[in-house]
């Protein structure tokens, strides 16, 4: 068994709603992060991520089950003595104090002398990129260097484990992008677990050592980010994460057949009953009237330009939508099918996935 | 069409020039007369003194000799010690209680929360008038008797709503988040709210502090009515200064509180910049 640094056991949390109905936010949940383990919490919002995350750090009170943190019961402590720090969504900095009175704020309470203080201080700071800037305030930076500080605040108390409430949503696209990376490599340096919550799934795939989809306060599936893609173990899961075609039908060896009539092969001997073929638009390809590979055949509605693929969106004869997407390389085909608002998209049998049915 | 947009140019500029004059003239005037000698009639200017200034802080001077003059700066700075004994006195219970009472409707939610919020903004709703007289009625069937500690109290009831509405004002401009991110950190709620929630609330209540000081040391109706005969305060004493004659050392008094009011709330406006 692996080193466990949380551990949810049964967790259980339900909120009261103005209009007095009960939401479930969290539904038994049962988890296991491990030791230096970057685990991300994606779902979209209502799913239950964030509870999760603050019932870890303690400001939500669970209403069922226990947590523990490093073998310890925290199911009773308060968030102030739980060795847990978070970044917060929007930062959280405090506006009175200098960049480096916010980053040793956790140092100044917990008591250390003023001149290791500044000395770890200046080490975090160095550690996000922003040496030297301990007397600015918070006002005077730029969002991501603001996103730097509350990292940096968080990260200098040493805490097990740090988490990260969707930090990167109010960052623009590059700059997110390369924080991402740059928070990847943070964690390797610090050697201490990730708990990262987003609902931007391939902020998600990017970054994680393993995946966590939540929706209706449940773990839909908890995997590494290429099973996550390649074997969703749901609908909800195929469509949530990546874009999908999804075709539900009766099962056979190696073919789906569905209600409307098409047949898809797949690469599964021996099955057998209800089941949902997941192909990923990346794995169509253009083929020839003549080839011989299984194929759908569909009537173009809009081909889109996106830069290094091309989206094609399309309907099978049954007026079953399909999207693919073409490499840009692809182009003289692409020209071709333009002409004819026709084509046939080819897929490898082996790589479409089974998903099983699901009660409706 | 040039013609019709100089035109309303220049009526909004002189109309901008006349609402200035009418605010800023008459004070303008008093700061003027403030220097004037003529010891009886202190609308006529008949050349440049500053005795009258020397007068109010209670200075020997030629005008006190004058026959003309009736003595009555020892009263005056007794007044004026009698205001500032009260304005001290009321802004500090003031701010401590109205302080505490925004912070705890702001933080607990309980029991009456709502209505003790509306309880609070009714003292300044309900005129002066009503109020002192409620006041006197209220001292006087219990027995206490009026004077100093009668006005402190009586004050106190309204400027607790003020000093409770500026410190509420900060509060809600205030991020709740920030005491998550403290707790998390590792402070407990004392060091929190020691650390993180009083120092952005400080701004509010020096603000509210500021604002109890003016309006104590400004206050005449409710004042009146509870003030008993043997206490006169700085207001008390202008007002009867007019209906035994006017006298041109008011002209001084008025300046010197101007010139003090001013100086207070520049250093509240510089505090509350410093703070963002």
């Amino acid at each position: 068994m692996r080193d466990s640094i949380v551990r949810l056991d049964k967790a259980a949390k339900a909120f009261a709603t103005p209009e007095g109905q009960t939401v479930t936010a969290l539904d038994a949940i049962d988890l296991d992060v491990s030791r230096n383990e970057f685990l991300t919490l994606l779902g979209p919002s209502g799913c239950g991520k964030t509870t999760l995350l603050q019932a870890i750090s303690g400001f939500v009170q669970l209403d069922g089950g226990r947590i523990l943190i490093d073998g310890e019961d925290m199911t009773d402590r308060p968030p102030y003595r739980r060795p847990v720090n978070t970044v917060f969504q929007n930062y959280a900095l405090f506006p009175h104090m200098t960049v480096g009175e916010n980053t040793g704020y956790a140092l100044e309470v917990a008591g250390v002398v003023k001149a290791e203080r500044t000395k770890r201080v200046g080490d975090a700071l160095r550690m996000v990129g922003l040496e030297g800037m301990e007397g600015r305030k918070p006002r005077q930076l730029s969002g991501g260097q603001q996103q730097r500080v509350a990292l940096a605040r968080a990260i200098i108390a040493r805490p097990k484990l740090l988490l990260l409430d969707e930090p990167l949503s109010a960052l623009d696209k590059n700059l997110r992008q390369s924080m991402q990376i740059e928070l990847k490599t943070l964690q390797h340096e610090l050697g201490i677990s990730f708990i990262f919550v987003t609902h931007d799934q391939q902020e998600a795939l990017t970054m994680s050592d393993r995946v966590a989809v939540l929706s209706g306060g449940r773990i839909q599936q908890l995997d590494t980010p290429r099973a996550i893609y390649d074997q969703p173990k749901n609908s909800f899961v195929a469509t949530f994460v990546g874009a999908s075609n999804l075709f539900e039908g009766e099962a056979g060896s190696g073919q789906l057949v569905t209600r409307d009539g098409l047949s898809i092969s797949h690469g599964r001997q021996g099955a057998t009953g209800a089941a949902t073929a997941l192909i990923r638009p990346e794995q169509f390809f253009i083929a020839q009237a003549d080839d011989s590979t299984p194929s759908l055949d569909v009537d173009l509605e809009q081909i889109v330009f996106v830069g290094s693929t091309f989206e094609l969106f399309g309907r099978t004869a049954t007026g079953r939508r399909v999207i693919a997407e073409i490499p840009a390389m692809r182009r003289s085909l692409v020209g071709e099918i333009e002409q004819t608002r026709r084509a046939r998209l080819a897929y490898d049998p082996a790589a479409v996935h089974l998903l099983p049915a699901e009660a409706a | 069409m040039k013609i019709f947009a100089t035109l309303a140019r220049g009526s909004l500029i002189a109309y901008t020039a006349l609402f200035f004059a009418f605010i800023y003239i008459p004070l303008a005037l008093i700061a003027v007369y403030s220097f004037n000698a003529n010891p009886v009639n202190m609308m006529t200017w008949t050349g440049f003194t500053t005795e009258w200034y020397a007068q109010v802080l209670g200075f020997k001077t030629k005008i006190s000799e004058n026959a003309l003059y009736l003595e009555s700066t020892s009263q005056l700075v007794e007044a004026l010690w009698n205001s500032l004994i009260i304005a001290t006195s009321t802004t500090a219970i003031a701010t401590v209680l109205g302080s505490a009472m925004a912070i705890a409707l702001y933080r607990f939610d309980f029991f009456g929360r709502r209505f003790y919020r509306t309880v609070m903004f009714m003292p300044m709703l309900m005129p002066d008038i009503v109020l002192g007289i409620a006041l006197l009625i209220f001292f006087v069937n219990s027995g206490i008797n009026l004077g100093l500690k009668t006005i402190i109290i009586g004050q106190c009831t309204f400027l607790i709503s003020y000093v409770f509405i500026v410190v509420t004002a900060r509060l809600a401009g205030m991020d709740r988040t920030l005491e998550n991110a403290s707790a998390d950190l590792g402070a407990n709620e004392w060091t929190t709210f020691r650390k993180v929630v009083f120092p952005q609330l400080l701004p509010g209540i020096v603000g509210g502090a500021l604002l109890a000081f003016i309006i104590s040391m400004d206050d005449l109706v409710i004042t009146y009515f509870i003030a008993g005969v043997d206490v006169t305060t700085l207001p008390m004493f202008i007002f009867a200064m007019l209906r035994r004659g006017i006298k041109p050392e008011i002209n001084a008094i008025a300046v010197m509180m101007l010139t003090f009011s001013f100086l207070i709330a520049s250093l509240g406006l510089y505090l509350r910049s410093r703070q963002k």
